[in-house]
């Protein structure tokens, strides 16, 4: 005789913890969170302006030995950074359609990783010390910066990569497309005081180290002698609404709300305070993550021109010449890679690695190409604000950027390029006052 | 000391929800023994299709959100008619971490059709709206409450009054001499399953509009549901209703308090330890020698 009963309660605490390890196990599988900028836009632009060359531009194919080059990218339920290197490749492919490298290919060789730490410094020595790699171009991963730092300053590799752990932004040897989480955050905080903002408060995810994030927008916030505040958020968000009004809130009437979360959970408060009747209490925006088609698209006209964007590339249907190579790339050499601002770092990695190898005069060594690597300086590109440049000491690459907004749920560009904030939190100062001595 | 109105009037409907899978989950769990963990990803599924039906394939929003409701009740009722036979013997807690299954293959399908992009849909009830006072009230807010108040004292009259209702209450005391009293048991546990299911299509039209179309997101609301439906013993609706709206309106209020905001994602977790606790004070402690 069977009854649908439960033994008392050990029983249904039994019940309670199968139910209760559900979210450890998803979380585990699943959503973790980064900030190294948006994901596919949902409608693909075509290439309709005169486009920039790939490598020699010649349209003959190269031969002879390849030229290999490296990458470690995060690919795991919920992280999934292959655009990336998938458009790296689809660049490589069509300068190899073109001449190569002065006649010889590249070849591209792409890990994918899991975070685990175990995993990705084996990937590293497999790479360099197996697969004798020459450089590694388009490195995209939660963990990689962290977990190999200081074994690529060992080997002598000067990254060309996207960053998004601090360390990616504070090494000598690696150098970003993207600003990561806290020059992007702090890029967004600008943006509010410009537009007379009365308070500043960043909220991110909370994870060991991420108050850092906010750390620029509560800096600003005191230089600006207005009041500035970090709020970590547990993720996933399950009540957007309330998080809303407590962001609301904590800033004020007429205060500031930046929002540095992946487009899903970014759109959960901006939901709920479009619900809420929130949107005109305080002045909105967000990080690059949210910089992504889908939040363009799923955003409704009432955020029209009302939630500044940080972009740290430029909009993926600009006319400029590399911008349009790049779509051009996508869909020529890139078939199922979504554009959007992740495309388009994979993109400006290999374009500026091509640009580096076709410097090497001699042999192509570890050496030679890490040296190429280094010694670029002042890369102009259509792509980014500023010229490019890999430099010496600890530097962001990439240090300007512009504001977007949403109109009818397409993005349009709000503010022109500006500098990123120098603070003593970050070394923009120091990295300045070198560039105009040099 | 924040003004607390605002949160209460979003705890209210977010408990409302809760309140409502609750009752989806105490109505199953009566009549066949089984806890539905795939309860919030079935619901999350049909969002998701609801979501496609409307801006890719230009459906009526009203048909989309009508099929939303129909997936969880056809998924959850294949799902029972097919696999409640084979463990209708088993051990509850087996039953219930069998559906584990279910929600891994809606999890993986989910992650593989729509991957990790924002989306999201908005109920026209969630648009139009009042003020009370400083606070601005939605229409969706307003029917998640109703909703959970109607659809326990239906619930309740319906398993008190109806035959089918009747059958499911004695298949909830004794599967067996139910059976051999001439109830048609299958047929009576697929009602269940179905009824359940077109809560959890239901609930997650709902939580897609309070909370956002998240399918981790709302998967993981099923714990809240849970919590509710155990303190209710996976028998009282009224406790179960009860006490998903004091969840709700629980973590929405310490939302704005600093010292506990941070945590308020635990309270689910809190209220169903103390019932716990609560439940085992009346049991005498046993030792295995």
């Amino acid at each position: 005789m069977r009854r649908n009963t439960w033994k008392g309660p050990r029983s249904l605490a039994a019940l309670l913890c199968v139910a209760f390890a559900l979210p450890a196990f998803l979380v585990a599988c699943g959503d973790d969170d980064s900030d190294s900028g948006g994901g596919g836009s949902a409608a693909a632009p075509k290439s309709t302006a005169p486009a920039s060359k790939c490598g020699l531009g010649n349209g003959k194919k190269a031969t002879g030995q390849p030229i290999k080059l490296g990458a470690i990218i995060t690919k795991q339920p919920g992280t999934d950074f292959t655009d990336i290197s998938d458009m790296a490749k689809a660049y490589f492919d069509c300068v190899n359609d073109n001449g190569g490298i002065n006649g010889r290919p590249v070849q591209y060789v792409v890990q994918t990783e899991q975070t685990n730490p175990q995993q990705v410094a084996s990937l590293a020595t497999k790479l360099i010390e197996n697969e004798k790699v020459l450089g590694l171009v388009g490195n995209t991963s939660l963990i990689d910066c962290a977990v190999n730092q200081k074994y690529y300053e060992k080997q002598g590799i000067n990254l060309i990569a996207n960053g998004i752990a601090r360390e990616c932004y504070f090494s000598e040897g690696i150098r970003d497309i993207n600003m990561g989480p806290y020059f992007s955050t702090l890029g967004a905080a600008q943006y509010l005081v410009r537009q007379g903002a009365k308070s500043l408060v960043a909220a991110t995810l909370k994870a060991p180290g991420t108050d850092f994030n906010n750390k620029g927008a509560v800096d600003l916030a005191k230089q600006e002698g207005i009041p500035g505040k970090s709020v970590t958020e547990v993720v996933p968000i399950n009540d957007g609404a309330a998080l809303a009004l407590k962001l609301v809130d904590a800033a004020g009437d007429g205060g500031g709300v930046i929002l540095d979360f992946i487009p899903p959970e970014a759109l959960k408060v901006l939901q709920g305070a479009e619900q809420q009747g929130l949107i005109d209490k305080v002045k909105w925006a967000c990080a690059t993550p949210c910089n992504d088609g889908s939040i363009a698209e799923a955003l409704g006209p009432a955020w029209n021109d009302k939630l500044g964007i940080n972009a740290e590339l430029n909009l993926v249907d600009s006319k400029g010449p590399d911008n349009q190579l790049y779509l051009q790339v996508a869909e020529k050499y890139g078939k199922g890679i979504a554009i959007g601002s992740f495309s388009q770092m994979g993109f400006t990695d290999a374009m500026l690695a091509t640009k580096a190898l076709m410097t090497v005069k001699g042999e192509f060594t570890k050496e030679s190409v890490n040296e190429a690597f280094k010694n670029l300086k002042d890369v102009k590109t259509d792509i980014l604000c500023n010229p490019w440049t890999f430099g010496d000491g600890v530097r962001l690459a990439n240090d300007a950027d512009r504001t977007i907004v949403p109109q009818d749920h397409e993005f349009v560009e709000k503010e022109k390029c500006f500098d990123i904030a120098a603070l003593p939190s970050n070394n923009l100062e120091e990295q300045r006052k070198a560039d105009a001595g040099q | 000391m924040p003004d607390l109105k605002p949160f209460i009037v979003l705890g209210l409907a977010l408990g409302g929800v809760f309140a409502l899978s609750g009752v989806g989950l105490v109505v199953l769990f009566r009549a066949t023994g089984v806890v539905n963990l795939a309860y919030g990803a079935v619901g999350a599924f049909g969002a998701l299709i609801t979501w496609q039906l409307i801006n890719e394939g230009g459906w009526n929003q009203w048909l989309a959100f009508l099929v939303c409701v129909l997936f969880g009740g056809a998924v959850t009722l294949v799902y029972g008619y097919f696999f409640g036979p084979l463990l209708a013997q088993r051990d509850p807690l087996v039953k219930a971490t069998a559906t584990l299954g279910l929600l891994l293959i809606l999890l993986g399908l989910s992650s593989w059709i729509w991957g990790d992009d924002a989306r999201s849909i908005v109920l026209p009830t969630t648009s139009e709206g009042f003020q009370l006072g400083e606070v601005r009230v939605n229409y969706t807010q307003i029917l998640a409450l109703v909703l959970c108040l109607v659809v326990t004292a239906g619930t309740a009259v319906f398993l008190e009054v109806t035959k089918l209702g009747t059958a499911m209450r004695s298949l909830a005391n004794d599967r067996e001499i139910t059976a051999m009293l001439g109830v048609p048991v299958r047929r009576v546990e697929a009602a269940a399953w179905l009824g359940s299911g077109l809560l959890s299509g239901l609930t997650g039209l709902l939580l897609s509009n309070l909370v956002g179309l998240d399918m981790v997101g709302l998967t993981f609301l099923v714990i809240a549901a849970l919590a509710a439906a155990l303190i209710g013993q996976l028998k009282s609706l009224w406790v179960t209703l009860a006490a998903g709206l004091a969840i709700g309106l629980v973590q929405a209020c310490a939302t704005p308090f600093a010292s506990i905001g941070g945590y308020r994602s635990m309270t689910a977790f809190l209220f169903a330890i103390v019932a716990l606790l609560w439940f085992a004070r009346k049991q005498p402690a046993l030792v295995r020698v």
